[in-house]
This record gives structure tokens, C-alpha cells and sequence, in this order.
């Protein structure tokens, strides 16, 4: 009975270990699967699956850059001169255009005979620059492929555009949404900095019980509200605001996700750097005020300092809460994708970029392979943001 | 007044007034909620499908959508949520496993919510082969929250006083029985509250669900775990930015916001009443 | 808690009786408000039936169309020819069926006296070229550029139809829905925007087209689009396997019948004859 009664608590505390390692399983699944669709898009053509850049075989041009291609098919380039080729106008082709050229009977019914239309085209067409998918070739094919740069970590993080469907060349530059980010979260800190620690200091020393049982829960229930009421008040009430107070073409801009998300970290920074002033030991406040101190000095040079890892640590989850917030920024912002300059002109975020366009991206495509890159930045933010306040508060133990 | 005393005077009333400022933005919020949603609630409201493209009838299929994620979520969350903060407070001691598993649940909490949503579209959308369905946004939302119900439960078998433990031991009792007939009872009113609010925060979060499980219309009620249902959020996000007509569809909105900011509210204020009131009965 | 389970519990098994018919619509936003208003109708005629509507856009309901994780993929362009070629591959026939069309009306504030405009002009306008409306005619105010998110059908049929296949200019704010369209440039003064005609409303201006250089402008309207006219005119299509086909017909059909017809001209699109 009694080795029963032991196997039995064995048995139990067997799973209550499993149950508290499923957070960590939980960690390293994120990033099991985040990088696994993400890395996806790094070191391999921009192309899509199958598909190449194709120009007929007497033409001298060999390989053209992504941005070069961008703007063939922008049409600010449209003279084969410009790319190194001869004097000749450049005919955009995509394989979908074929019914320009050839009628539907031509091609057959279930299409069989579009490979050997494609070599009537490009015969015909010496000019032409074609984006077609390589199962469709005919094996006699009378053209060649141009060979085009591979996607790098570098472009990624420090391009500039995010035409994520732009065809037959996309480009996936995060650059503006990392400014973004930063500027919508400085912003959102600037507003719920001296706010949130002014209340977290007046709930700590200033109050008195009762009127701390009252702010205390209100503060708190500011983080209840979902983000995307703070979106939809956003919208319809600080958008608006914005445009009137500062004569704005557009109200959709950073300062309006700064404000939102500035409310929607306030209850982070106040609650927990309330807590860490609350652990300053009374025997040092009284101290202090034995001393013949003011309340105001003692908090100044005792209470505060000994909080200050504590504190840190308030902004630094702050900051933590500001960066990952999805809906309600993606409601003000406004979402333009260049480099935001101001405080006043519309931005476009890490995760509202992902939340507005991971539904219409076609699975397992490019676009659905850069958004997951996306997830990989914005977690490899966190994991910093996290290290960081474990190292603030390791020093704070200490 | 001394110079000490009005720098004094001067910083605590600036404090004071910056608290204020934080409350009356809570009150401003709320209120334009409420006054503006509460004209649109009625019975209809409440018990009704969507009409008219949305902008007439109700917001029934949303109200259950939202209630079946919270119970999904809440039955696998909880029980594993619990189970870990008892092993972590009862049994590990402070060695490096320990501050692993407390790196690694203090990072999940920093997940932002969005990613959630990716892993959840990969790992039970896609790779599970679930497609968007109950159990896939039940099970995203589920592991987003399960930090919060850790920590709560950490936090109130850390309040137990210690000496109830020793005390049980010392009378002969293992320590699953101590842990099962002492320090669990004195904390269960703590755990509960957070349930109840790791609840409030599962019935507003949008971005995890986007792509697990929200259907832009549906007015049926779902009949298996593995059916898409609308959901509060989401549904609040369609009105607000989607929609035919936004005139006609903003007294929805705005609706559809009041029954949100009212389970968040309820749920506090239930919060706060268990916690008082079953603590009471406890200490008796 | 125990209450709310029976309650949740009561719902679900209330909701298992009467299912009979039941199929799922996915795609294009576009369409979404007409779909989500004929199935609304169709499901109050044929209380035994449950259709389900998703949006996503033009491309995300036809590549669940492929993997067949819809039975109805709703498009506001047709099948491009690779598409095609996948489901011809995967050995799958499909059916076509044209259900109304749409005209992309270009919006304005109503504050803004520009009242038409050329192909070209838009060209310059959303491709960043053209940044002030004093140089097409209007007050000295800088042009707001407001489109959709990058997969929407509507951004790729604008981007064909009216910029030639040129890139949006980076500094246009893309929007999540139509609705936000509509919203901000009923908000914003200099403001520039596209959506389809069921969006037009009184606190946005329509602006008259020209596709011949500035001879003949045409405001967009239901009329103006039935007859050709208007040149942003586009159809919209329901596509679905032959293998659904006696699932999905009767709904297909209610579309086209005169009743579901008369839906699709109640909520602003073009009916089909």
C-alpha cells in the first residue's frame, strides 16, 4: 500500500513536470516552425517556384539585376540599350499574355500546345523579355534564361521597398517597418513614461489606502480593454484629433499608434514599477525620515534609486507590450510602406503588416514565406527585450 | 512653507494630477463605449443573427464564437497552467532548471500576440491539419494565456504561509497530500482570479485568432470543434474597417464593443468579488 | 462556470439539428458584401442549408479552391492562366460562372473641386509622380494616396487597368479594408482612393474617368458600367469544381435567378444581363 501511495505521488509529480515544461516546448516550437517557414525566402531566387526570366536566344543580355528587372517592368526602363543590350525596345511577356497573341483554339483545350506557342513567340519577338514557368518550355526552347540575384539577409533588413506582390520580381525591404516599429513604440514611450511613473510614485508613497484601492483596479482594467477597442477609439476619436490639432494632410499617422499604444502600456509600466518601489525595506525610508528628510527626498534619494532595477524593468516590458501590438496600431497608422521621417506622417509595423496581409498571401508562396520572416524579427525583438529585464534583474538580485 | 516642503507639495500634487489624468483616459474610453453602445443593445441584439449586410440584427454567432474559444482555451490552459505553477513552487528548487523554465515562460509571455497567430496558422492550421477551426484558435489562444495562469498560480501558493506546510508534514502528511488538502485550498480563491481574468484577456485578443479559426460572416452556430465561428474581436475589427455602408454599420460597431468592454468588466469585477468573498470563507 | 458549459453545451447541441446542406465561400473581399447578402437571403429561404463566407482575397480563395478547403472560391478577376495550369495539373476540372460586375470608382473628398481626371493623370497620381493637385487642376494641397493591402483582387486589377502595370508610390497608405478606404478619404482632405461601386456613399466624391486622353469623361454608375462605358469595369466570378457541382448549383442559381439579381443591383453591383 504505502509503495502504491509512493509510485502514486511519483506518477503525479511526473506530470506535473510535463505540464510546466510545455511552456518551454511551447518556445522552442515557435521557433521551430517560425524559421522553418521564414528562412524560406533567404538564399534563392525571387522568383516564384518554377518560374525564370526567360529573353530569346540571339539577345546578348546574360544576367540583370532584381532592381534592374523592377524597373523593366515599372517601365522606366524599355530600351534593351539601357541594360547592356542592343537598340531595341524591350516587349514585356508574361505567360498570362499569351492570349494576346494566339487564340484559345491555338493553345488546345487543356492547353498542350503552349510550349510550342511560346517558341512561335519569342521567334517572332526578338525583343521580347519573358516571365514564364519553366514547365512549360518546350525542350527546344529557342531562348535563354537571365540569370537573377538571390534574396540576402541584407536586402531583407536594409531594403527599402515592400512590393511583397509585385510581379514577376517582388521585393521584401523591412527597412521601413523596422523605423516604423521604432518610432511608433518611441512615441507610444515618450506619452506612458513620465504618465506611468508619475502614477506608479502617487499609488506608492502619495496615496492613502483607500484612494490606492480605487486607482490601483481602474489602472489595471485599463489593460483589460482589447487592443482592438483601443483601435476602434483610435480611429474614430484620435485619428481625427490628430489631423485637427496639427493641421495634417492625413490623420493616420505615428503620433496616433503612439497614442494609442502609449495608453495601452501605461497599466504594464505603472503596475510593475509600482511593485518595485513598494520592495524598497521600510527601515531604510524610516530611516531616512528619522533624519529629518522630507517624504519628497527621501523618495528622491532613497525609494527610487533602490527601485531603479525594478523600474528599468517596467520600461523595458513597456517597450516589450508597444512593439508586439498588432490591431490597434494597424487600424491608425495609416500603413504607407516608405521610411516614416516624422512624428506626423503615416508608418507601417512589424505586426500589422503581418496581421493585414498573412490572410491574402497564397500558402507557402514568398509573400507567405516574408511574413514569416517578419514573426522571426519581431520574436528575435522580444527574446533582446527579454534578456534584457532578466539582466536587469539579476543585477537588482545581486 | 519651507522650500523642502513646497518642492514636496509641488511633486506630489503633480503626481496626483497625472494619476487623474490616467483614470479620467480609462473614463473617457469607457464612456464613449458605453454611451455610444449601450442605445444599440437590446434583446435582438444580443440573441440575433447579423442582417443586412451587417449593419442590422445581431451578434449572436459572434457572442458564442467568443464563448466556445474561451472554454476551449480555458480547458486545456487551465489544468496545464496549474499543474506547472504547483511543480514549479512546490517542487523545483532554485536551481538552473527552475530559472529555465522561468527564462522560458517569461519569454512566452513576451510573444507578441501576432506571432502567436503565425505559429498557431503553421503548427494547428496547417501542419495538425486542423484548418481554421475551434480547436486550432482554442489551442493558440490557450498557449498565449498559459504564462498568466502560471504566474497567478505561483504567486498565491507563494502567499500560503509556510508554516501551514511544515505544520502538515510534521503530522505525518506526504507531500502531494499537503500540497492537495492544505496549500491548494488556501489558494484556490487566487488561482480562480486568475482564470477569470486570463478569461477577460481571451475573449478581446484578435491577431492570435485572425488566422485559426475567425470567419468574417457565418450565421450559424457551430456544431464540431473543427468549425470556423465568428468572434467578438474580429467582428468588432470587420465593422470598423470593412463593410459596404459605414455609417449603417457603426452603431454595430459600437455595440459590438460595449458586449466586449462588458465581459472584460464583468470578469474584473468577478475577479474582485471571489477573491474577497472566498477568501473569507477560507480564513474562517 | 458549471452554468456556462451548459449553456456553451445546449448552443452546440441546438445547432446539430437542422444541419443539412452546408458549403463554404472564400476570396475576394470584393465580392464578400454581395456573397455574405445573397447567402444571408438564400439560407432565410432554405432554412435547412448553412453557407459559410470567408474573405482573403482573389488568390487565397482560389488556392483553397486547390487544396480544396473551399467549395466556392469568389474573385473579383479570372483564373490567371498558371492557376489554370495547377488545377489542370492536379487533374481537376472546374466551372466558371460570371455573377455581376463591379466598377472601381477613384474617390475624392467632397471638399476637393477636381471633379475628372485622365488615365494618365491617375497614372502620375498613384504612382507618386503627380504629388500636388494643383498640377491636375485642383487647390495647392498635397495629394494623400489611399489604396488596399497588396494582395487584394482590387489593387491588382487598378495596378493593371489603370497604372499599366506600374508600382503603387511607397508613400500611398494601404488600407486593410475598403471600409478604411472610405472612411479616411471621407476624413482627409486631399485625399485619393479607389473602391468598388457598392462602397460609394455620400461622404466621398466620385470623379469621371477619361481613357481617351481627355475627350470624353464618364462618372461611374451602375448604368455607365452595364453599358461599357465606364472603363474601370470588371467582372466578378464564383469558380468551383465539377466534383461540388451538385452541392453548390442551387445557390449558384439563386444568384443569377432574377431575386438574387435584384440583390446584386440593391447592393450596388452590376447585374450580369
Amino acid at each position: 500500500m504505502k509503495r502504491f501511495r509512493r509510485l502514486f505521488e511519483k506518477f503525479i509529480e511526473g506530470i506535473l513536470l510535463s505540464s510546466s515544461t510545455i511552456t518551454s516546448l511551447t518556445v522552442i516550437l515557435i521557433v521551430l516552425f517560425l524559421f522553418r517557414e521564414g528562412l524560406g525566402i533567404f538564399n534563392r531566387s525571387p522568383l516564384e517556384h518554377n518560374f525564370i526570366i526567360a529573353v530569346s536566344k540571339q539577345n546578348p543580355v546574360q544576367d540583370l539585376s532584381s532592381d534592374q528587372l523592377k524597373a523593366i517592368f515599372n517601365q522606366d526602363i524599355t530600351n534593351w540599350s539601357q541594360v547592356g543590350g542592343k537598340n531595341d525596345s524591350i516587349i514585356l511577356f508574361t505567360v498570362n499574355d499569351i492570349t494576346n497573341y494566339f487564340t484559345e483554339e491555338e493553345l488546345g483545350a487543356s492547353l498542350e500546345y503552349l510550349p510550342q506557342k511560346l517558341n512561335e513567340f519569342i521567334v517572332s519577338h526578338p525583343g521580347a523579355l519573358m516571365h514564364i514557368s519553366d514547365k512549360n518550355l518546350p525542350s527546344d526552347f529557342q531562348g535563354h534564361t537571365i540569370h537573377v540575384k538571390n534574396i540576402s539577409v541584407k536586402d531583407f533588413l536594409f531594403g527599402k521597398q515592400w512590393y511583397p506582390t509585385s510581379e514577376p520580381i517582388p521585393s521584401f525591404g523591412i527597412w521601413p517597418m523596422i523605423i516604423g516599429t521604432f518610432l511608433v513604440t518611441l512615441g507610444a514611450l515618450l506619452i506612458a513614461l513620465p504618465l506611468g511613473l508619475a502614477t506608479a510614485l502617487f499609488l506608492a508613497e502619495v496615496a492613502d489606502i483607500r484612494l490606492r484601492n480605487i486607482v490601483k483596479p481602474l489602472v489595471e482594467l485599463l489593460a483589460g480593454i482589447p487592443s482592438v477597442v483601443y483601435g476602434f477609439f483610435g480611429l474614430i476619436v484620435i485619428v481625427p484629433m490628430v489631423q485637427s490639432t496639427f493641421k495634417l494632410d492625413v490623420g493616420e499617422t505615428v503620433l496616433a499608434g503612439s497614442l494609442v499604444l502609449g495608453i495601452m502600456a501605461l497599466p504594464t509600466i505603472v503596475t510593475i514599477a509600482e511593485d518595485a518601489l513598494r520592495t524598497t525595506p521600510r527601515s531604510l525610508k524610516e530611516a531616512s525620515l528619522a533624519l529629518g528628510a522630507t517624504r519628497w527626498q527621501t523618495l528622491r534619494r532613497v525609494t527610487i534609486p533602490y527601485a531603479k532595477s525594478g523600474i528599468s524593468a517596467a520600461i523595458i516590458l513597456g517597450i516589450g507590450r508597444a512593439i508586439g501590438e498588432t490591431m490597434a496600431v494597424l487600424m491608425v497608422t495609416g500603413n504607407a510602406s516608405n521610411v516614416p521621417h516624422s512624428f506626423l506622417v503615416p508608418a507601417r509595423t512589424l505586426p500589422a503588416t503581418i496581421a493585414a496581409e498573412l490572410g491574402e498571401a497564397p500558402y507557402g508562396g514568398l509573400h507567405f514565406k516574408a511574413l514569416f520572416a517578419l514573426g522571426i524579427v519581431l520574436f528575435l525583438f522580444t527574446i533582446m527585450i527579454n534578456l534584457t529585464v532578466a539582466y536587469v534583474r539579476n543585477k537588482e538580485r545581486k | 512653507m519651507t522650500r523642502k516642503q513646497l518642492s514636496q507639495y509641488i511633486a506630489f500634487s503633480s503626481f496626483t494630477i497625472i494619476s487623474l489624468v490616467v483614470v479620467g483616459i480609462l473614463f473617457v474610453i469607457l464612456g464613449f463605449i458605453i454611451v455610444r453602445g449601450a442605445s444599440v443593445i437590446s434583446w435582438e441584439f444580443i440573441t440575433g443573427m447579423p442582417e443586412e449586410g451587417m449593419t442590422k440584427g445581431g451578434i449572436l454567432p459572434a457572442i458564442v464564437g467568443t464563448g466556445c474559444l474561451i472554454l476551449g482555451s480555458m480547458i486545456f490552459a487551465f489544468p496545464v497552467g496549474v499543474l506547472s505553477g504547483i511543480y514549479m513552487n512546490e517542487y523545483l528548487s532554485d536551481n538552473w532548471f527552475r530559472r529555465f523554465i522561468d527564462f522560458m515562460t517569461n519569454n512566452l509571455a513576451g510573444v507578441p500576440s501576432i506571432v502567436f497567430g503565425l505559429f498557431g496558422m503553421a503548427l494547428f492550421v496547417n501542419y495538425l491539419g486542423f484548418g481554421d477551426s475551434i480547436i486550432a484558435g482554442s489551442m493558440t489562444l490557450g498557449l498565449l494565456t498559459l504564462p498568466v495562469i502560471i504566474r497567478t498560480t505561483e504567486e498565491a501558493l507563494k502567499s500560503v504561509d509556510d508554516s501551514l506546510r511544515t505544520g502538515s508534514l510534521a503530522l505525518g502528511a506526504t507531500k502531494l497530500q499537503t500540497i492537495r488538502k492544505v496549500v491548494l485550498p488556501v489558494a484556490f480563491p487566487n488561482i480562480i482570479t486568475g482564470l477569470i481574468l486570463s478569461i477577460g484577456r481571451v475573449s478581446g485578443e484578435t491577431a492570435p485568432i485572425l488566422f485559426t479559426v475567425a470567419a468574417y460572416f457565418l450565421p450559424n452556430l457551430p456544431h464540431s470543434i473543427y468549425d470556423q465561428v465568428m468572434a467578438l474581436p474580429y467582428h468588432l475589427y470587420v465593422l470598423a474597417t470593412s463593410g459596404t455602408n459605414m455609417e449603417e454599420s457603426r452603431p454595430m460597431a459600437y455595440g459590438t464593443a460595449f458586449v466586449l468592454i462588458v465581459i472584460v468588466l464583468l470578469m474584473n469585477l468577478l475577479a474582485n468579488f471571489l477573491r474577497k468573498a472566498l477568501g473569507k470563507r477560507v480564513k474562517m | 462556470m458549471k452554468k456556462m458549459l451548459i449553456f456553451s453545451l445546449m448552443i452546440i447541441s441546438a445547432a446539430v439539428y437542422g444541419q443539412k446542406v452546408n458549403f463554404k465561400i472564400k476570396g475576394s473581399d470584393t465580392v464578400l458584401p454581395l456573397t455574405q447578402k445573397e447567402a444571408e437571403i438564400y439560407m432565410k429561404k432554405y432554412p435547412g442549408s448553412s453557407v459559410m463566407v470567408t474573405g482573403g482575397g482573389s488568390g487565397v480563395g482560389i488556392s483553397a479552391l486547390m487544396t480544396g478547403t473551399t467549395d466556392i472560391a469568389q474573385a473579383s478577376r479570372s483564373l490567371k492562366l498558371d492557376e489554370k495550369m495547377k488545377l489542370n495539373d492536379a487533374g481537376k476540372s472546374f466551372k466558371e460562372t460570371i455573377i455581376a460586375y463591379d466598377a472601381l470608382a477613384v474617390i475624392v473628398n467632397p471638399a476637393n473641386k477636381v471633379t475628372k481626371l485622365t488615365r494618365e493623370q491617375l497614372e502620375g497620381i498613384f504612382t507618386g509622380k503627380i504629388k500636388n493637385w494643383k498640377e491636375v487642376g485642383g487647390d495647392d494641397m498635397k495629394i494623400v494616396v489611399y489604396s488596399r493591402e497588396t494582395s487584394s483582387g482590387s489593387y491588382e486589377f487598378f495596378k493593371e487597368h489603370v497604372l499599366s502595370r506600374k508600382n503603387f508610390a511607397s508613400t500611398a497608405l494601404l488600407m486593410p479594408a475598403t471600409g478604411a478606404v472610405v472612411q479616411s478619404v471621407s476624413q482627409t482632405k486631399g485625399a485619393i482612393g479607389y473602391v468598388g461601386l457598392a462602397y460609394l456613399e455620400k461622404t466621398i466624391k466620385a470623379v469621371e474617368v477619361s481613357y481617351d486622353m481627355g475627350r470624353t469623361y464618364v462618372k461611374p454608375s451602375i448604368e455607365t458600367a452595364k453599358s461599357k462605358k465606364y472603363p474601370i469595369t470588371r467582372p466578378l466570378y464564383y469558380y468551383y469544381l465539377t466534383s461540388v457541382e451538385s452541392k453548390v448549383s442551387p445557390f449558384v442559381k439563386f444568384v443569377l435567378s432574377t431575386e438574387g439579381q435584384q440583390i446584386v443591383l440593391k447592393e450596388g453591383y452590376v447585374p450580369v444581363n
